[in-house]
């Protein structure tokens, strides 16, 4: 019962040495290969928002079980919320935005008239858009840190009052998660094409950080449980979480699908806009994001038996999660990037160095306390927790 | 979960456990399986998780039969509607090409989940062999309420009332008769 992780030396050295080689892969790409300044400031965005919507996701995960008063999360509850110990570490990346706003954003920087941006400029200025990003970030973290700041008073104290408080926090984030998450995927990913809009943008974003966020989580799992970790972890809990990747990941599609549907249907040209270049430049990777992301967890989580099965579960949730890459790949790089765009040594570098600081921010995180919440009323029914 | 061998009321070959909670069900379960009674069945308000695994109930294969009958009725409902508007009555609706493949995407997700729902429903009441004048008296009309109900095999005489009580000491039981 009584846990504690270490983050140990030697996983340490090795994260930073990843770090280290893909800052060089990615600078020596830069060089060798000429990489143009936008497609760098694309794919740092890209980055931003994969693995910023890694930390929002797993906030969302504990605020609705947290909320709805689940009780089978509760031995790996301190996973979901050391992986939002990223949002300040996401903050600063996003403002670096601020230098290369001009290379993805064609609103900040346009010359002639255009009417549709004249009529949008109310939201889309330079400085209203990083007051909107200072208030995102002010709010997801405030909240985040307190409900974290009562589970870590769980860990000592056994009154219910830091229970209570957490899930009122809970509840007060969802509401501003929903509202937030809608809102800043229009500023950071829908306005790079600036002309088009679509309603349902904001939830498709969400749901694929929610889907990408309960992939990263069990690839976490399943890396502490090969490290003898969570010795109380059955089967149950992951299958559990393997029926969320599963139901979510079809949620996924249905998001997908009512967008693609409703702008293929209706053929109005300032909508189609979005589809034409990816549905003729990039048709392989658009085909490639609805294989990777529906037709696999669907058809590999289909069984009872591979949702129970832990090392298959690990393999489906990692496509997912470069799946998942593949989607903010899809919709970040055709409006900024264009042509010149594709999946080379500097994607990756630059993915991995962003990885190996997520990983070690998440379990810098999580050595910072034990485990297993002891504390937690509703531990026990987590232990005894059949599905 | 009705079975054949409960319905017969009058020549009592078993005994009866009545409790008002599933947990000091499972309790008892598990302390009957332990010392090899032989559990004849459960009859339960709602469904009890865990309890299959306990009695060792094999799965149901009527989730596979629902994933097959599932693709039957994709294939059946997106072949019928390309039949119908590339071969059958080709009509131009909205600009589109006869084959829109989209548009006919709705309708076979509706038809899946049809076919498959309609099949697992019927599925469950030909094994179980349940039809409206089904002979079933329950042992206790109180299951359709709160009450859980176990059922213990007399094992020829082997295991009575006594014993039983002697092996569920410290679970509370409403009822043993």
């Amino acid at each position: 019962m009584e846990e504690q992780f270490t983050f140990k030396r030697n996983h340490r050295i090795f994260l930073i040495a990843v770090m280290a080689g893909a800052l060089l892969t990615a600078l020596l790409s830069v060089i060798i290969s000429g990489i143009g300044t936008s497609r760098v400031w694309a794919n740092i965005l890209l980055n931003n928002q994969f693995f910023l919507g890694l930390s929002l996701g797993a906030a969302f995960f504990i605020a609705v079980v947290r909320v709805s008063l689940a009780g089978w999360h509760t031995i790996i509850q301190r996973l979901p919320e050391s992986m939002t110990a990223f949002l300040p570490v996401a903050f600063i990346l996003m403002l670096i935005l601020y230098f290369g706003i001009d290379n993805i954003y064609h609103w900040a920087h346009h010359e002639d008239f255009d009417p549709v941006i004249e009529g949008k400029e109310k939201w889309l200025n330079i400085p209203f858009f990083f007051i909107r990003m200072i208030f995102y970030f002010t709010g997801w973290i405030a909240l985040t840190w307190a409900m974290k700041k009562n589970t870590d008073s769980l860990m000592t104290s056994a009154d219910i009052k830091y229970f209570n408080k957490r899930k009122i926090f809970a509840g007060i984030y969802l509401v501003f998660f929903g509202i937030t998450v809608s809102t800043s995927s229009w500023d950071w990913i829908m306005s790079i094409e600036e002309h088009w809009y679509s309603t349902i943008f904001g939830w498709y974003v969400m749901i694929s950080m929610f889907v990408a966020s309960l992939a990263f989580l069990i690839l976490f799992i399943g890396f502490l449980k090969g490290r003898g970790y969570l010795k109380d972890l059955r089967d149950d809990h992951i299958h559990d979480l393997a029926l969320l990747l599963f139901a979510f990941s079809i949620f996924w599609t249905y998001e997908w699908y009512s967008e693609f549907f409703l702008i293929w249907y209706g053929h109005l040209p300032e909508e189609t806009a979005y589809f034409v270049p990816r549905l003729n430049e990039f048709r392989t990777v658009f085909f490639l994001n609805l294989g990777i992301n529906f037709l696999v967890p669907f058809f590999g989580l289909i069984r009872l038996r591979s949702k129970r099965n832990a090392n298959w579960v690990a393999i489906i949730a990692a496509i997912v999660l470069i799946g998942h890459w593949i989607d903010y790949w899809l919709m970040i790089m055709p409006g900024t990037v264009g042509s010149e765009s594709g999946i080379g040594v500097f994607e990756v570098s630059v993915t991995l160095l962003y990885a190996a600081l997520f990983i070690f921010i998440s379990f810098r995180a999580l050595a910072q306390g034990q485990l297993v919440v002891k504390n937690d009323p509703f531990l026990r029914e987590s232990l005894s927790y059949e599905s | 979960m009705p079975a054949a061998n409960t319905t017969t009321m009058n020549d009592k070959k078993y005994i009866t456990l009545c409790f008002n909670d599933e947990g000091p069900m499972l309790q008892a379960i598990r302390k009957l399986l332990e010392s090899k009674e032989i559990i004849l069945d459960v009859q339960t308000p709602f469904p009890v998780h865990g309890l299959d695994k306990l009695l060792s109930i094999k799965r149901s294969r009527i989730p596979v039969g629902g994933f097959f009958l599932g693709i039957l009725g994709a294939v059946s409902a997106f072949g019928f509607m390309t039949w119908v508007f590339t071969v059958s009555y080709p009509l131009i609706i909205g600009g589109k090409p006869f084959f829109a493949a989209p548009s006919f995407i709705p309708i076979t997700f509706e038809v899946t989940v049809l076919f498959a729902g309609v099949s697992m429903g019927a599925a469950m009441l030909i094994r179980s062999k349940l039809k409206p004048d089904i002979d079933f008296e329950p042992v206790d009309e109180r299951i359709t309420d709160n009450m859980f109900v176990v059922l213990v095999d007399k094992n020829g005489g082997n295991t009575d009332i006594e014993k039983l009580s002697e092996v569920l000491a410290g679970i509370k039981i409403m009822e043993i008769r």
